[in-house]
């Protein structure tokens, strides 16, 4: 027997952001016409405390049994309302939210009167569907309490360890041979100039022997499966062609190696062989053979060289299956390639390189040992000019990001102090547009490149270099815009602060995961200021510059986030996820099997007892699919049947609505 | 003239030859060598009769947009009328009228305005055909295959500083060279197909200063761009400049003559760097007779272009190529057939 | 007294900007004065102009921008635009600015006379001495071209336009005695009846 439908209607004003737009007063009056309506109250803000304690009184008072909140985004605070409904003693999937803030008074400011018929349209439509809401019971699944970290840069390493000191397992996978990420190729770190691989190196062999992590380098993720909790991770460990077993990392290989090829780890100012370790604090410490140029010689494989006898040519790649609770996300960045802003002259002048270069030529274990020289003649530069934003803050498609990114100020600075340290009487220019010392004790870094070591800011982003014929130097044309005066200078070298941008592979990675990414490339979080480590996938998160451009300081504490948010997850044991799977009418169902090849969860079997499909409801994500494909309309989606969109729809189509 | 009869069966490719300016009025040699030229590679030539000036980008435009827009437009009508794509010779031209073409074929509010002016001479913009610059016309059009197959003989490795010129790639936007405006190669390529070195020099993608609207009003100012391009070309061993544009042509041609003369104290020397108009070169290299490339002088008339005597490099090239350049010069224009 | 210099701005207004952002050009409010474009300017380098600063000053509508002879140093080469990181149309932001000088009257002179040229003849360089007929004939061309040069009935669909946009007004065009148009009420009316060749050689001197 229905009970008597009670709706009560709660408009919030969300301060002025609603009722700066729409007249509140006016849109009571109308939600009060609409059919079923008990009760209809507004408030400055319905998600305070007292805005929530309005509709658990009147629930309790027997006032209401549905609920509408016309309010922000459900995605903002459907949770909120859904616990006090839950607290008040109603069930919490008898409620609806109408999002007349973003859907109406925000994209219809300037037009008023537009932006409340779109609301009276959106209370209207929540009103009609949460009258034929049906109470549903959540369902609570089990985490497994493992944890997948990708990406074992600072960010990965950092959430790595974080878990694992919480005695979860966790599954660091690096794509390269060694961990460290881009930070083991920086010499030293600002603005406290400690030394890179000091700080990094102990974190690194940490993880290696930490009995709850379980180190996957030179591996892929290749499959993600499952759900929040339940994740099944196929993880594919590339062939090295080395046995990890048996290989002492004593380096007879590299060194009898015939074969040379560019050290990307030193970003070609190098050679490495096709035997090799990216460098000699590499975790872990095993070589790795370089199939695309090994010539298979046999040389390495030798006994007199691998007494171990760890060469494997044969090798082949492995696919690891892994139960996964949670996941983080801290692929990195790469940084930005300078080749199409020709104007800028790099890979066609030789004294032209890029700031992650200058950052190995300025490293004590790069391929200068810390002392910088340029490229064309191997000297030391007497002036060096860093020119900053290459690829950042550049609105020009195809040369450079919109986006600040936020390092390049202060490494520019940091390389340039390091060099002067050197090289006391070197001359030193920075063009710059702005400089963004935002952290903290950036501005005092700032003051002391500028009063004590004479770095002379030019404030002017660079137009064009050219290079001397003979002698190799680079003039520099632009503008000293303070001085509203052209400036063309030669120097010895150029070092392009480039920015960062997405990993080329994160369309890839955003795939597997079913995470999205921002207009910028980056992953998107779930909420840019309140959930910055949470994904709109539960039970995904990320961290570090795979999010968006930021310094060390800011990945490790984005990481350290990440590590806290996946381990409250692990740590419950369980999780509620919202029971909207479908369900197959037995009665209806032909067994014809329509349905059972279409799900993507592989969540429908066909039970050839009973001649007819059933739905996994741990499997079933809600998509809808199968509703649709069945020919005889035997399934339905809890809190999506077909009634309560039909509803919906009918709401606004016979009240001749905007939509 | 002996022409060759294409043996495919598909109709020739057709333009509307936009003259401009300063080809028809003061480069002459330019008209004559494209035409012959563009004939030979079996492409026919629709004259756009009573075209006027484009209007030049750089004064035109300056003083008045809709003016501007309004005489574009009416060229391109001509164009249109004749039912064929428009091939311009001439940077500027190419400047104005593609981006009116752009602007009249984008934006209807703009269109209509022009249309109700243009209503009144009985001429309307459709939109209907496309504006080309003759590089694009070879380089794309006919393409770089045919260029090389219809080259006979090369030019034995002549030191060319090539000019690209401003309007001939910017703004990218509205070019077909795909954004590229920093090194464009697609000159270069043309040049060295007909057996030129393109020789590289500092600044080669700086503006000539004729355009703009300064030449006409600040000429010294002009003048010191093309002051410094020619010390940039002369520094990189360059014998000839090859341009495709009359303007830049202009401009480094009777430039010189000006800069060795306003910049007398501040040059080291006098400049005397011929000038050619791309397809004077190309035509030779074709086999074609340099007689219908404009190269050989035929008049008395004093003040006239060339201004730099083109006599000394093109006698040495004609006798590679078995001409003499006096005999050549004898010839009268009426008793040549 | 010639150190004491009272130059300050005492009014900024976006009446010059809001003329150029009406123009599509809405992107000069973007411009984050980096200095790319002076940088990149060919001119700038032998002159005053300073791109950038033209751009700051129509943006705080400082009349100055319209008064200054730098918008006319411009070459229009387009390096800037090309560059400018936040794509602002530097270039045609300079040419708008152009008109909004020439409706201030701030046109140069020699511009004025190639203005009269193209009404007077529909071409911006025409022929105007028999030379150019010969050097023509020289090359085995029409000594004279195709263009409104041959055809008397374009010239005037040429001064049509420009009468039907006002043009001529703008630049204080005074036609030359002209048969054509009968509704010429200009001092030279009174002047005898002139060909168009009789107009050809006034421009010739």
């Amino acid at each position: 027997m229905e009970e008597d439908l009670k709706i009560g209607v709660y408009l919030c004003h969300c301060g002025v952001n609603i009722a700066g737009v729409i007249d509140m007063d006016e849109l009571e009056e109308f939600t009060k016409t609409l059919p079923n309506v008990n009760l209809v109250r507004q408030y400055k803000f319905m998600c305070s405390d007292t805005g929530q304690s309005m509709i658990k009184d009147d629930i309790k008072e027997g006032l209401v049994n549905r609920v509408v909140v016309a309010a922000c985004s459900p995605r903002m605070h459907e949770p909120t309302f859904r616990r006090a409904i839950e607290s008040a003693g109603m069930n919490k999937f008898l409620f609806s939210q109408a999002n007349i803030r973003e859907h109406s008074s925000w994209i219809s400011m300037k037009d008023k009167e537009g932006a409340s018929r779109i609301a009276k349209d959106h209370i209207r439509m929540q009103v009609a569907k949460v009258s034929k809401l049906e109470s549903l019971q959540p369902q609570k699944v089990k985490v497994t309490p493992n944890a997948l970290v990708i990406g074992g840069g600072i960010a990965g390493i950092n959430a790595a360890l974080d878990l694992a000191e919480q005695n979860f397992h966790v599954y660091l996978v690096e794509k390269t041979a060694t961990i460290g990420g881009h930070m083991a190729q920086l010499d030293k770190t600002f603005p406290t100039m400690d030394c890179s691989a000091c700080i990094l190196t102990p974190k690194m062999v940490d993880v290696n022997q930490h009995e709850n992590i379980t180190l996957m380098a030179y591996s892929e993720v290749d499959n993600v499966e499952g759900y929040v909790g339940n994740f099944k991770v196929t993880v594919r460990q590339k062939a090295r062609y080395v046995d990890t077993e048996k290989c002492t990392g004593c380096g007879n290989c590299a060194e009898e190696c015939p074969v040379t090829v560019p050290n990307e780890f030193d970003l070609g100012l190098s050679l490495r062989k096709a035997a090799y370790l990216p460098f000699p604090q590499a975790v872990p410490g095993y070589y790795t053979i370089d199939m695309d140029h090994c010539i298979k010689c046999g040389i390495c494989a030798d006994p007199s060289v691998c007494e171990p006898d760890a060469i494997r040519y044969d090798d082949k790649d492995k696919f690891v299956k892994l139960d996964i609770g949670t996941i983080i996300v801290a692929t990195g960045f790469d940084p930005f390639d300078p080749t199409a802003l020709k104007e800028y002259g790099y890979e066609k002048y030789d004294n032209v390189i890029t700031s992650m270069q200058m950052e190995r030529l300025l490293s004590s274990y790069g391929p200068t040992l810390g002392k910088p020289v340029r490229p064309s003649d191997l000297t030391a530069p007497h002036s060096i000019a860093f020119i900053q934003c290459v690829g950042s803050r550049d609105f020009h498609p195809g040369r450079g990001h919109k986006y600040c990114s936020r390092v390049c100020c202060m490494y520019a600075m940091k390389q340039a102090r390091q060099y002067m340290e050197k090289h006391p009487d070197a001359k030193i220019y920075i063009f710059y547009m702005d400089i963004r010392a935002f952290g903290k004790g950036y501005e005092e870094f700032y003051e002391i490149a500028s009063r004590e070591y004479g770095i002379m800011f030019i404030r002017g982003r660079l137009s064009e270099v050219y290079e001397d014929p003979k002698d190799k130097g680079i003039w520099l044309r632009g503008e000293d815009t303070l001085l509203q005066v052209p400036v063309e200078i030669k120097v010895d070298m150029v070092v392009l602060s480039v920015g960062i941008e997405a990993r080329d592979d994160s369309d890839k990675i955003a795939s597997l995961l079913s995470i999205q990414k921002t207009e910028d490339g980056f992953f998107m979080e779930a909420h840019p200021k309140l959930r910055p480590v949470d994904t709109l996938t539960d039970g995904i998160f990320i961290a570090g510059v795979s999010q968006g451009p930021k310094d060390i300081p800011d990945a490790v504490a984005q990481a350290k986030g990440a590590a806290s948010s996946a381990a409250a997850l692990m740590a419950k044991g369980e999780v509620e996820i919202e029971p909207y799977f479908a369900v197959i009418d037995e009665a209806i169902c032909t067994g014809c099997k329509a349905c059972n090849s279409m799900c993507p969860f592989g969540a429908i079997t066909f039970d050839k007892i009973s001649g007819i499909s059933v739905i996994n409801p741990a499997k079933c994500k809600g998509c809808g699919t199968c509703v649709a494909a069945c020919p005889f309309g035997a399934i339905a989606q809890n809190h999506f049947k077909e009634e309560q969109l039909d509803v919906i729809i009918r709401s606004v189509l016979k009240e001749g609505g905007v939509y | 003239m002996h022409k060759n009869l294409s043996h495919e069966e598909i109709t020739p490719p057709e333009y509307s030859f936009y003259l401009g300016c300063v080809i028809p009025n003061r480069y002459p040699f330019v008209e004559q060598a494209t035409r012959n030229v563009l004939n030979e590679l079996g492409v026919r030539l629709k004259d756009m009769q009573g075209a006027s000036c484009c209007p030049a980008p750089g004064v035109f435009r300056s003083f008045d947009i809709p003016t501007w827009l309004a005489i574009g437009a009416r060229n391109i009508a001509i164009a249109e009328e004749n039912n064929a794509d428009l091939v311009t010779m001439c940077n500027g031209c190419y400047g104005t009228l593609i981006d009116v073409d752009h602007q009249l074929k984008t934006d209807e509010k703009k269109r209509t305005f022009v249309n109700n002016h243009l209503v009144k001479i009985d001429k309307k913009f459709k939109g209907s055909i496309k504006v080309k610059h003759l590089a694009e016309v070879l380089y794309m059009d006919l393409g770089m295959d045919k260029i090389r197959d219809s080259v006979t003989r090369l030019l034995g490795g002549l030191k060319c500083a090539v000019h690209y010129g401003c309007h001939l790639t910017k703004p990218s936007a509205i070019r077909p060279w795909g954004g590229e405006t920093e090194d464009p190669r697609f000159f270069d390529e043309l040049v060295e197909v007909i057996g030129c070195e393109s020789t590289d020099y500092k600044d080669k993608h700086m503006c000539c200063g004729a355009g703009g609207g300064v030449r006409s009003a600040i000429k010294e100012v002009s003048l010191d761009f093309t002051r410094h391009k020619l010390e940039m070309m002369r520094e990189a061993g360059a014998e000839c400049i090859v341009v495709m544009c009359p303007f830049c042509m202009l401009q480094l041609d009777l430039g010189q003559i000006e800069v060795n003369s306003i910049f007398k104290d501040e040059i080291s020397a006098p400049f005397a760097i011929p000038v050619f108009y791309y397809t004077q070169l190309l035509g030779l290299a074709m086999g074609m007779h340099p007689n219908d490339l404009g190269l050989v002088k035929h008049h008395n008339l004093k003040g006239v272009p060339p201004f730099v005597d083109q006599e000394p490099i093109l006698s040495r090239i004609f006798k590679e190529l078995g001409y003499d350049y006096k005999q050549l010069q004898k010839q009268s224009v009426k008793t040549e057939s | 007294m010639e150190y004491i210099k009272r130059n300050r701005i005492d009014k900024i207004s976006a009446k010059i900007s809001e003329e150029i952002v009406k123009d599509d050009l809405e992107l000069i409010r973007a411009c984050y004065q980096c200095g790319t474009c002076t940088g990149s300017c060919p001119s700038g380098r032998r002159t005053a102009l300073r791109t950038r600063a033209v751009i700051r000053k129509a943006l705080l509508g400082l009349d100055q921008v319209l008064d200054d002879p730098d918008i006319w140093l411009c070459s229009t080469c387009y390096t800037c635009f090309e560059r400018c990181p936040r794509q602002v149309p530097v270039t045609d932001i300079i040419i708008k600015l152009r008109n909004l000088a020439t409706q201030k009257g701030r046109i140069l002179a020699p511009h004025k006379s190639l203005t009269h040229l193209l009404i007077d003849t529909g071409h911006g360089v025409p022929i105007n001495d028999k030379k150019w007929n010969d050097l023509r004939e020289s090359y085995d061309l029409d000594p004279v071209p195709p263009t409104v040069h041959k055809y008397p009935s374009a010239v005037k669909e040429v001064q049509t336009l420009v009468k039907s946009l006002g043009f001529d007004k703008l630049v204080e065009y005074k036609p030359p005695v002209n048969t054509n148009s009968k509704k010429d009420e200009k001092p030279e009316k009174k002047e005898e009846k002139a060909t168009r060749k009789g107009r050809k050689s006034k421009i010739k001197k």
